[in-house]
């Protein structure tokens, strides 16, 4: 078990210094993007992996995340740092609401109603300038942010909050609050007979998972200079996150770095020019996972270890 | 006075045009409660049935000229076939296995199935345009599309005769039977597998129906699904999980509450409607409003 950390921290390691190695901003930018992929499939797995509440709806904490640090940064004149942070304390105490009620549900009808949620968010930041008659969200216009040109910024702040976010998720791997969790996906019911405050613990986990996801979209907001709501709260990211948690290893602490590592390469290689056979594939990962996989390529890589 | 006419007129408009959308929500969603009820699966992939059904009716229309309303049968064959095939191969092998595989799975279908469209048919939007399509008859100052109002008459009529068909027939028991306790259902001699696979196709086939009558007034294109899987949801949420008649008195009401807001708010955001109205549903009363449905 060891060994296997020591591998990741050595990775981390070398992440580190290969802004040394002076590469182009091509190198740059393609693994800011990997480190938001796998941030942002590693914040998702804390309430979808552990919990076992599948969240179809996380899109719509990155999309907020995304528009609370650019109105926060044009609009109040507020710094990139503090605009973040307040993005993710925004994303949790909304997530707070509506996890209270939505958690009531089980399975996939938290999954459908997440969904739905996620919807809601998108049209109403894409209605509500014109509905209500005033500058705010800017509807399909989008906003557009201060510039900023320095990739190796970008590549570092990404990958300080991934590293923020697995060590995160590592540590409730194996505290009260994980083994709450894990009881919670197993036997929901017999874990509240044993006392565990189910509802608070859920509704923590999935207020956690918001507040990253809402850090990573203010990030990539900045990053990206522009957004509109097509793009921030597009399904299709929330199609990347469960997938890439489910092919790497859904609820284990490393399995979602590992897929969102694989996938997002895979999309950058061929999704921008063949996006209908992208998703189609990912369509075939998810049916192949769930049918003959169910614990991912982590549980495939433990289970051939074991065997030895 | 005059005045007061127009106000009246417009009311009237918005309740008769919400009744006939409610009535095409309820058309397209209670092949989802069905299939929900009997197996406890949430089927992600209910609005790519729709979309089939809908391509069945617009390619027969198109390249063959066949009345939009003579080619449902074949939309219903082609969607329960689909709907057959998926739960006999795919769905049963995780049928018993924990239900957020049985969901991701319904998940991974959709992808598949809407990307498979696009690929083969473009992400063009289509319509079904015949000699009658717009045509309506008035009452007063209020005007009553027809073909609307005929899917409104198909939604009475099916949702009826499955409730009938559950209730009364010897095959609709068997389904209600394995549905309350699989392990008895057994033991008297139902084969459960046969009996999935016989409700997923029916369940499936009039959601196909429901696709081919909505491409008689909407536009239609291979991603249309999705938006059409949460409608469904948040319609039979509000009637009931799993009670079928819930599913006609959720979608009136959804309809009737979303034309309302159309009228004197907005058109814009009635997806943001949808939710907010599960969202108070799931808050007062989680078994939806009729209190029959299952709560979980």
């Amino acid at each position: 078990m060891r060994s296997k950390h020591v591998i990741w921290l050595f990775i981390f390691m070398l992440l580190l210094l290969f802004p040394l190695l002076k590469p182009q901003g091509y190198y740059f930018r393609m693994f800011s993007m990997m480190f938001l992929w796998m941030g942002l499939s590693s914040a998702w797995n804390i309430t979808s992996g552990f919990a076992g509440y599948i969240d179809f709806g996380a899109v719509a904490y990155f999309g907020i995340g995304n528009y609370a640090t650019a109105l926060l940064m044009t609009k109040a004149g507020l710094p990139f740092t503090s605009s973040v942070l307040i993005s993710g304390i925004l994303s949790s105490f909304i997530a707070m609401f509506i996890g209270r009620y939505t958690m009531r549900l089980r399975g996939a009808y938290f999954g459908i109603a997440t969904l739905a949620f996620a919807e809601a968010v998108k049209q109403i930041v894409f209605e509500f300038d014109r509905t209500f008659k005033v500058t705010l969200f800017e509807g399909s216009h989008g906003i557009t942010l201060p510039i900023v040109h320095d990739d190796r910024f970008f590549y570092y702040i990404f990958l300080g909050i991934l590293f923020f976010i697995v060590l995160t998720a590592f540590l409730i791997d194996r505290n009260k609050f994980g083994y709450a969790l894990k009881a919670i996906k197993e036997a929901e019911g017999s874990a509240e007979l044993a006392g565990v405050n189910t509802r608070r613990y859920k509704v923590a986990s999935y207020a956690l998972s918001a507040s990253l996801i809402g850090i990573l979209g203010g990030v990539n907001a900045y990053w990206l200079t522009y957004i509109s709501p097509l793009d921030v709260f597009s399904v299709i990211h929330t199609i990347h996150m469960i997938v890439m948690a489910l092919f790497g290893g859904i609820g284990t602490v490393f399995g979602p770095v590992l897929g969102a590592c694989v996938i997002s390469l895979a999309n950058e290689l061929i999704g921008a020019k063949l996006l209908y056979t992208y998703l189609l594939m990912l369509g075939a990962i998810l049916l192949v996972v769930v049918l003959f996989l169910p614990r991912g390529v982590i549980g495939l890589i433990s289970m051939k270890r074991s065997r030895r | 006075m005059e005045g007061e006419k127009a106000v009246v007129a417009l009311l009237l408009q918005a309740l008769v045009t919400g009744l006939l959308m409610g009535g095409v929500y309820a058309a397209y969603s209670s092949g989802f409660s069905l299939i929900f009820g009997v197996m406890n699966i949430v089927n992600i992939f209910h609005g790519e049935l729709i979309m089939i059904g809908a391509f069945t009716t617009y390619w027969l229309f198109t390249l063959y000229h066949v009345d939009p309303f003579l080619t449902l049968p074949v939309s219903i064959l082609s969607a329960s076939l689909l709907g057959y095939v998926i739960q006999r191969f795919l769905i049963n092998r995780v049928v018993e296995a924990p239900p957020m595989m049985s969901y991701l799975c319904t998940f991974g279908i959709h992808l598949i199935l809407a990307n498979l469209a696009l690929l083969a048919w473009s992400a063009d939007f289509r319509t079904v345009t015949t000699s009658y399509s717009g045509e309506g008859f008035s009452v007063g100052p209020i005007t009553v599309p027809l073909a609307r109002l005929a899917t409104f008459g198909i939604a009475i009529v099916t949702t009826f005769a499955i409730y009938w068909f559950l209730e009364k027939n010897r095959h609709g028991k068997a389904i209600r039977a394995a549905s309350q306790d699989k392990e008895m259902a057994r033991l008297v001699g139902i084969d459960i597998r046969k009996v999935y696979a016989l409700t997923f196709a029916l369940g499936a086939g009039i959601t196909g129906m429901a696709g081919g009558l909505i491409s008689t007034y909407f536009v239609i294109y291979p991603q249309m699904g999705l938006p059409y899987t949460i409608t469904a949801f948040c319609v039979v949420v509000l009637g009931g999980m799993g009670y079928i008649p819930g599913a006609l008195v959720g979608g009136l009401l959804l309809g009737i509450i979303q034309s309302l807001t159309a009228t004197y708010l907005t058109s814009g955001l009635s997806v943001a409607i949808t939710f907010i109205l599960l969202f108070i549903i799931l808050i007062l009363k989680p078994q939806g409003i009729m209190g029959r449905g299952a709560v979980e």
